[in-house]
């Protein structure tokens, strides 16, 4: 086992950093999922879509700008700028045209239509983009590496994926804990998941709190994908990808606290990444086995609550 | 002074054969408090409903301040001053007791301002007020979920207060609540109503509470008013007594009225 470790520290060490980079991904990702389901009972099957478009949109605006000759730095508004397009306009015209209709239905509906919609945004997307691979990664080589020492060793890691990535999971964390909180918005929020006919009898209007929360995450989603761009090349399909691993999120988390989306995404994305390194013939199925092994010992997810929710 | 803030006139609603409302003319008049007692099933809930917009009549009116409310969505009667408070108090479970309220004030303020908190100096001063009127100024800080029934039926009550209604509707305000507990209760309540200038209608079961704290009973039957008038005249009547005897004794089922009952408007 010593020796084991000993010769597996190195991958160790840089499954851990992936990990840690990965998870804040998800957890843009899956935190969204997990406020929408909670205000409008709808599952989105097309969130990880936003994710992807988020990806494309930011990449495909950080070319444009770079072609204008724009200073290097201008990559990272790209990066924002296009989040906040994609889920400005995106997220309305979603709930407004479709979900607005759905709400109260059955959920075998609910999940064709967002399963429809997941199809219709895929297929904008190859529209829109292609096919062919799209890259960006300037944002990423702007800030260089660091060499996190490991041990006696140095693990060379980009700092974008060490400090920006974590580091916007962490402030979206605290920020939205404190939001939800703390303000007015977010207190209705919580308010309309704990008991939607109380909040409409008190004469709290629903279906803004809905327009709000269905905004809100999809541009979580749509960051996430513009932040996750410069670190991989965008391919048809990343939706997909993207929404099946927030759902294991989200089940593994349970309908809980926002904090229990964080650790779920770390469980999860290290988990994963540790499987890339060290049996990359698992990658796929590691996530689904820690999903399975969780919901085997706690049906109701590690920070799910039985009988009353929470965001 | 009895002036109608409300008024009905030939309610009907039938859920398949059952006549939930088979004819209701009722004006509740302003700053009065009206008890409504009958069996289960008689229609009183089904009033409630069809004031406050979550059901329609399929005939007749309602007017409030004489204007129609019908066809408006609950959302609108609220905001236009009718208050509502539902057998199963409808606490934020996740909220303080102080943002319940809170959360109350913010919505008839209708304020939207994202970022702003909740707790703002005034409306927490309005909330921390209004959970004084109520004796509850001590468990401002608790989780809702942590509350007795009769700390939750009052928080309830104080939300519905803090909408600052003109008419509140309140089901079964003591429903649930230990016995001990429910005269505290409505005296509380009473107090804050009379001191808030807000008209009362609730259903209620217990003749102890109606008789002291209402100013006319309107017995329901059938989907029906059956009797109307002051709590002395109406309960003293004794075929109203064998249609309380029916809901309040085990056992007996209620029957419903006999048809000689008389059905007399106050």
């Amino acid at each position: 086992m010593a020796g084991w470790l000993e010769q597996n520290a190195l991958l160790l060490g840089l499954a851990l950093l992936d990990g840690l980079a990965y998870a804040a991904l998800v957890f843009m990702v899956a935190v969204g999922l997990n406020m929408v389901f909670g205000v409008l009972r709808i599952i989105n099957i097309a969130h990880g879509s936003l994710f992807a478009i988020g990806g494309y949109a930011a990449a495909s605006l950080g070319l444009f700008l770079a072609a204008r000759g724009l200073p290097d730095w201008t990559g990272y508004v790209a990066l924002v700028l296009a989040a906040a397009l994609v889920g400005g306009i995106l997220g309305p015209v979603i709930e407004r045209g479709v979900l607005r209709r759905i709400y109260g239905h059955e959920q075998v509906l609910q999940l064709l239509v967002t399963f429809a919609l997941f199809m219709i945004l895929e297929d904008a997307q190859k529209l829109i983009w292609g096919v062919q691979p799209v890259s960006n990664d300037a944002p990423l080589r702007l800030l260089g590496t660091v060499d996190v020492p490991f041990g006696e060793d140095v693990i060379p890691f980009t700092a974008y994926q060490l400090f920006v990535l974590p580091g916007v999971a962490l402030a979206t964390l605290v920020g939205l804990a404190w939001f939800l909180r703390r303000t007015l918005t977010g207190r209705v929020i919580v308010a309309v998941t704990t008991d939607r006919e109380a909040a409409t009898a008190m004469g709290i209007d629903a279906r803004r709190v809905f327009l709000l929360t269905f905004t809100f995450g999809a541009g979580l989603a749509a960051l996430g994908g513009a932040l996750a761009s410069p670190t991989t090349t965008l391919v048809p399909g990343l939706g997909a990808a993207t929404i099946v691993l927030s759902f294991a999120v989200v089940a593994t988390a349970g309908l809980g606290q926002i904090e229990g989306a964080a650790i779920s995404a770390l469980l999860i994305g290290i988990g994963r990444s540790a499987a890339v390194y060290l049996a990359p013939e698992f990658e796929v199925v590691v996530p689904y086995l820690i999903m399975v092994a969780v919901l085997l010992v706690r049906p109701q997810g590690l920070f799910g609550v039985v009988e009353t929710r929470r965001v | 002074m009895s002036e109608a803030l409300l008024q009905a006139r030939g309610l009907h609603l039938a859920f398949g054969g059952v006549k939930a409302a088979d004819g209701i003319d009722l004006d509740v008049l302003r700053g009065e408090f009206l008890a409504i007692i009958g069996p289960n099933g008689a229609g009183k809930t089904t009033f409630l409903n069809m004031a406050t917009g979550y059901l329609r009549p399929q005939a007749g009116t309602i007017a409030y301040e004489g204007e129609s409310i019908l066809g408006l969505a609950p959302r609108a009667i609220v905001r236009r001053g009718i208050g509502r408070s539902f057998q199963l108090p409808q606490l934020f479970t996740e909220h303080t007791v102080l943002e319940n309220v809170a959360l109350a004030v913010a919505a008839r303020e209708g304020v939207w301002s994202p970022l702003r908190p909740l707790l703002r100096p005034a409306w927490r001063e309005e909330a921390t007020e209004v959970l004084a009127r109520f004796g509850l100024a001590t468990l401002a800080g608790a989780r809702a979920d942590a509350l007795n029934e009769g700390a939750r039926k009052l928080t309830d009550i104080a939300m519905a207060v803090a909408l600052k209604p003109r008419l509140l509707l309140m089901d079964e305000p003591t429903s649930g609540v230990a016995a001990a507990e429910k005269m505290a209760i409505v005296e509380t309540l009473a107090r804050v109503l009379r001191e808030t200038g807000v008209t009362a209608v609730f259903v209620e079961h217990d003749m102890d509470v109606v008789e002291r704290f209402a100013d006319r009973v309107a017995v329901w039957s059938q989907g029906r008013i059956a009797a109307l008038g002051p709590p002395g005249t109406v309960l003293a009547d004794p075929a109203v007594q064998r249609e309380v005897i029916g809901i309040e004794g085990p056992g007996a089922a209620a029957a419903g009225l006999p048809g000689g009952i008389a059905a007399g408007h106050a």
